[in-house]
């Protein structure tokens, strides 16, 4: 790898950075009263005072609920050798009850160097869990249970976290079952009986404050000093980067990009970006980086789809405002067409169409989910005769009209009178 | 490459192997019967051939040069990784040709499977795996897939031992490989994974657990090594999903300028002079219509041919004087094709109006002539089945309520009557009852009214064609004596079938099967034309 440049490879370093969760939310591990001591707390206390436990890990998306939760288990794993074995689930995978115990019983059967059989009935499985359960508590073992998306497990009965739950209330046993998941209302789906089965200790993840995205953002930016890069290219990187950082115009940037979504997940993204648009020639970052990253991450994809539309479309959606206004209470391709017809007799447009040029725009349409149709019933009938609803406002349709390169000055006058 | 610029050659070739150059795409494919075994290696997963340079690939893709550059900035160095990424634009943008190109640009392995190939979870999965086994399916094992996977549980488990496998495999032969060719080698360790045509997953029946399992994957396998892209022609404001999903970095393809669209057709052009001012005439009326290559280039392959017509020489280079002759020749046919949607039925339009052509010179006011000679159905039809199809449009059209008046032994003659009534009734009503009419579009029925209908006509029909000719008679009289032959519900279940008549749900009051016509008025009347049959007679006007 040494034929790379050192640009290339810094490059490379940060991407590998921002790709992995671990590094990322190391940051956040630093601070005494964090999430991350406090989940640490509670999985070592059961694994060193061998009693049973239960937490909910809560969160929007993107904020380092999982990757705060494997740096911990990665921590405990070095600590206590031999002492802890992790199951991992994932509702988008194992939301059903037979599954998800056949999972278990599989990743069980790895960790502990048994035959898994596939043929398992659900019976067998979960015989098997007990047991398990029972000679890992004798053996001061602790089973730590992963339940990612938690909240799809509470679909259906509840069968599996009921026994999951059912069985940590016995002193034999001694496990951790940590859910996942991103409704902040997860423990209120559960059943009476697997509540009251439930610890009830909550960990909330929150986005992290300004101040903190500024610090993660220098946390993952700078170069390390002792990498193989030379050591002058990385000490020219790291003055040119906290120099962009101390720069108003990046506070305003990252105050945007914040504005919409602070979650980690989302900065990472436009991090990402803002490497990717770095100069290969300099080998450094700039603020117009950064700026033409926050272009692409804000994006608006209906008026994108709008500017995209030929003269023809844009009619049939102006067509489809006006009737909105008129207020008819359903409209559908053979009312639009009227419209369209009627705009023709009194203007005399030049863009009158025959009426299966105007269907297969209209079809563009649907394709470009500008419109939709009301409902999902009635796939019997025709396009035609289905009743549809513009999925643009007025305000957006108004300013996609204005950007747009080749809009009939007609349609502009059309919109005016409306508003 | 060609595929979406020159409009000669068909789109829907496989996309993937319209990718790779036709020469290379036989030692893939041909030869692997022979030596299967041998050949399923890692190079499998990247293009065979000599690589693109990157300024073939922006050549080769007018209008794209930024979206190339950007792509290849997202992709990034040897073995570094990629966050997941959505590319989305309207269709024939060129999302999937420049990403295949660019991974021929690139030779770094990937794995493409498009969601419309792949039309369920089960299919999905298994091609993946199989391509990532560099498992074919052939005789030898019964065109079976590699693993037999329908649960994403499975999916998951199964592409994690695959993918770490591979990248072993990867990491043990770094950059220069002992293979012969030089051309075939797999640069990096990273695998791609492309997932095509992604908005059709929103129809499928499991896709609120399917697509986040997707936009979720890397989380879920947490392999820096792997990189997933997704492409699509919606937007990802159209995913929606109950608790949302990790979101794919956005990249957006827009539709061409009219600017693009003269480069890309001005591509692979025998004369190039010829050629562009033919598109000054035709692009910038067509592209008001539509800007799709797809859509356009079959639009235009027929008028070239019309506009080359009064030329002897196709190589030679017209001037003005040249130019406005062949403008004159081609303007009737512009706004004619404007008005056109698909090139089917196009082209039987030009034969007609090439002999027509003394007479279309003339009158040129009276372009739309041409369409009379559009007039006969351009299929084939028992006769019984056209009652039929004439009888479920009436049923559609027709309030039941009336059936017994227009239907009678006197046939239809006091449908005058009827009418004359319907207008005295005012005006606003008239409207309303219109507007609904537009909204509902036709009615349902049940197959008891079809079936009385369709024995009213064909009596009547037998009564006229006993006036018109007698010997055609028999025939009718047979389909009407012993009518309700299994031959009419064959009839009918093949008109379903072919989606003439819709079956919709049973009525609730009654729990039978209802029907539906969707034949429009324009159909209806054109096979009431081939059969004589007096249709407007008996056509109910609001």
């Amino acid at each position: 790898m040494g034929r790379l440049n050192p640009a290339e490879q810094a490059k490379i370093i940060l991407r590998s950075r921002i790709s992995s969760p671990s590094f990322v939310f190391s940051f956040f591990s630093q601070s005494p009263d964090s999430n991350y001591s406090k989940l640490k707390y509670i999985i070592s206390s059961s694994v060193t005072e061998a009693c049973n436990n239960s937490v909910l890990l809560l969160g929007p998306r993107g904020c380092g609920k999982v990757a705060v939760l494997e740096i911990v288990l990665e921590e405990l794993l070095k600590e206590h050798p031999d002492m802890i074995s992790v199951i991992r689930l994932n509702g988008l995978l194992h939301c059903d009850n037979n599954c998800a115990l056949k999972e278990i019983a599989r990743q069980l059967c790895l960790e502990h160097h048994l035959m898994f059989s596939k043929m398992a009935s659900y019976d067998d499985n979960s015989q098997f869990l007990l047991s398990m359960l029972r000679e890992c508590g004798l053996a001061h073992k602790t089973i730590v249970f992963v339940l990612d998306e938690f909240d799809l497990f509470t679909q259906g009965k509840q069968r599996l976290l009921y026994s999951l739950l059912d069985a940590m209330q016995s002193i034999t046993s001694q496990a951790v079952v940590v859910g996942v998941s991103c409704r902040l209302d997860a423990d209120q789906l559960l059943e009476k009986r697997v509540r009251s089965r439930f610890s009830h200790r909550k960990l909330l993840f929150l986005p992290p404050s300004r101040e903190d995205c500024q610090r993660l953002v220098e946390h993952i930016l700078l170069l390390p000093t002792d990498s193989s890069l030379p050591n002058d290219y990385t000490a020219a990187f790291n003055a040119k980067l906290l120099n962009i950082l101390a720069d108003e115009k990046f506070k305003g940037i990252i105050d945007t990009l914040c504005y919409s979504d602070s979650s980690v997940g989302h900065l990472l993204r436009f991090l990402f970006s803002a490497i990717c648009h770095m100069d290969m020639n300099s080998g450094f970052l700039s603020v117009k980086n950064f700026k033409s990253a926050l272009r692409s991450m804000q994006r608006q994809p209906k008026l994108e789809a709008l500017k995209d539309c030929s003269v023809l479309e844009l009619y049939i959606l102006v067509c489809m405002k006006r009737l909105e206004v008129k207020e008819l209470e359903l409209c559908n391709f053979n009312s639009i067409m009227k419209e369209y017809k009627s705009i023709h007799d009194t203007f005399q447009t030049s863009d009158y169409y025959a009426r299966n040029v105007c269907l297969r725009a209209f079809e563009h349409l649907l394709e470009r989910a500008l419109i939709s149709f009301e409902d999902n019933k009635g796939h019997g009938q025709s396009a035609e005769f289905r009743p549809v609803k513009l999925v643009i406002s007025w305000h957006e349709l108004h300013q996609g009209l204005k950007s747009h390169r080749s809009c009939p000055a007609i349609l502009h006058k059309l919109m005016d009178r409306e508003g | 490459m060609g595929k979406e610029e020159s409009p000669q050659i068909s789109r829907r070739t496989t996309r993937l192997s319209s990718c790779s150059t036709p020469s290379l795409k036989a030692p893939v494919e041909a030869s692997k019967a022979t030596n299967k075994l041998q050949s399923s290696s890692v190079d499998d997963l990247v293009f065979h051939g000599e690589c693109i340079s990157l300024d073939e690939l922006i050549n080769s893709f007018p209008g794209r040069q930024t979206k190339i550059l950007e792509l290849i900035n997202l992709l990034g160095p040897l073995d570094s990784p990629l966050v997941p990424t959505f590319l989305y634009g309207g269709a024939s943008t060129g999302k999937t040709s420049i990403i295949l190109q660019m991974f021929k640009h690139l030779t770094r392995p990937f794995i493409y499977s498009s969601c419309i190939t792949c039309y369920n979870p089960r299919i999905l999965f298994e091609s993946i795996l199989n391509q990532l086994l560099l498992h074919r399916k052939n005789e030898s094992n019964g065109y079976l897939s590699a693993k037999r996977c329908e649960k994403p549980s499975d999916f998951v488990n199964l592409l994690r031992e695959a993918l770490s496998t591979l990248v072993d495999s990867l990491k043990g032969n770094p950059g220069k490989l002992s293979s012969k060719k030089s051309s075939s080698q797999v640069n990096g360790r990273m695998v791609y994974l492309i997932f095509d045509n992604l908005e059709v997953v929103r129809e499928w029946d499991k896709s609120f657990s399917i697509l986040p399992l997707l936009f979720n994957l890397y989380d879920i396998l947490k392999m820096p090594e792997l990189g997933l892209i997704f492409i699509s022609r919606t937007s990802l404001d159209t995913f929606q999903s109950d608790t949302g999903y990790v979101e794919p970095f956005p990249v957006y393809f827009p539709d061409y300028t009219e600017d693009d669209l003269r480069l890309i057709f001005m591509k692979n052009q025998a004369n190039p002079k010829l050629y562009s001012s033919f598109l000054d005439l035709v692009l910038r009326p067509f592209c008001r219509i539509t800007r799709r290559i797809d859509e356009l280039s079959t639009a235009f392959l027929p008028l070239f041919k019309k506009y080359c017509e009064p030329l002897g020489d196709l190589g030679a280079v017209p001037n003005e004087d040249m130019k406005r002759k062949l403008f004159s020749h081609l303007q009737p046919f512009i706004s004619l094709s404007l008005n056109e949607t698909s090139s089917v039925s196009f082209q039987p339009l030009l034969k007609p109006s090439a002999n027509k052509d003394r007479t279309l010179r003339k009158n040129t006011t009276k372009k739309l002539g041409a369409f009379e000679t559009l007039d006969e159905i351009d299929f084939h039809m028992s006769t019984s089945a056209k009652y039929l199809l004439i009888s479920a449009f009436l049923a559609s059209r027709n309030p039941a309520t009336l059936d017994a008046s227009l239907f009678d032994s006197t046939g239809g003659s006091d449908n005058r009557k009827r009418k004359r009534k319907g207008s005295e009734r005012s005006m606003e009503q008239k409207e309303t009852k219109e507007q609904e009419l537009l909204m509902k579009g036709p009615g349902t029925f049940p197959l008891e009214r079809l079936l009385a209908i369709f024995q009213c006509i064909t009596s009547v029909a037998e009564y006229l064609h006993d006036d018109e000719e007698p010997q055609n008679a028999g025939l009718e009289a047979e389909g009407s004596a012993s009518g309700l032959m299994s031959d009419i519900l064959l009839q009918l279940s093949s008109l379903c079938s072919a989606n003439f008549i819709t079956k919709g749900g049973s009525c609730p009051l009654e729990g039978s099967t209802r029907y539906r016509s969707t034949i429009s008025e324009d159909m209806a009347l054109k096979i009431a034309r081939s059969l004589k049959f007096p249709l407007s007679k008996y056509l109910y006007r609001r």
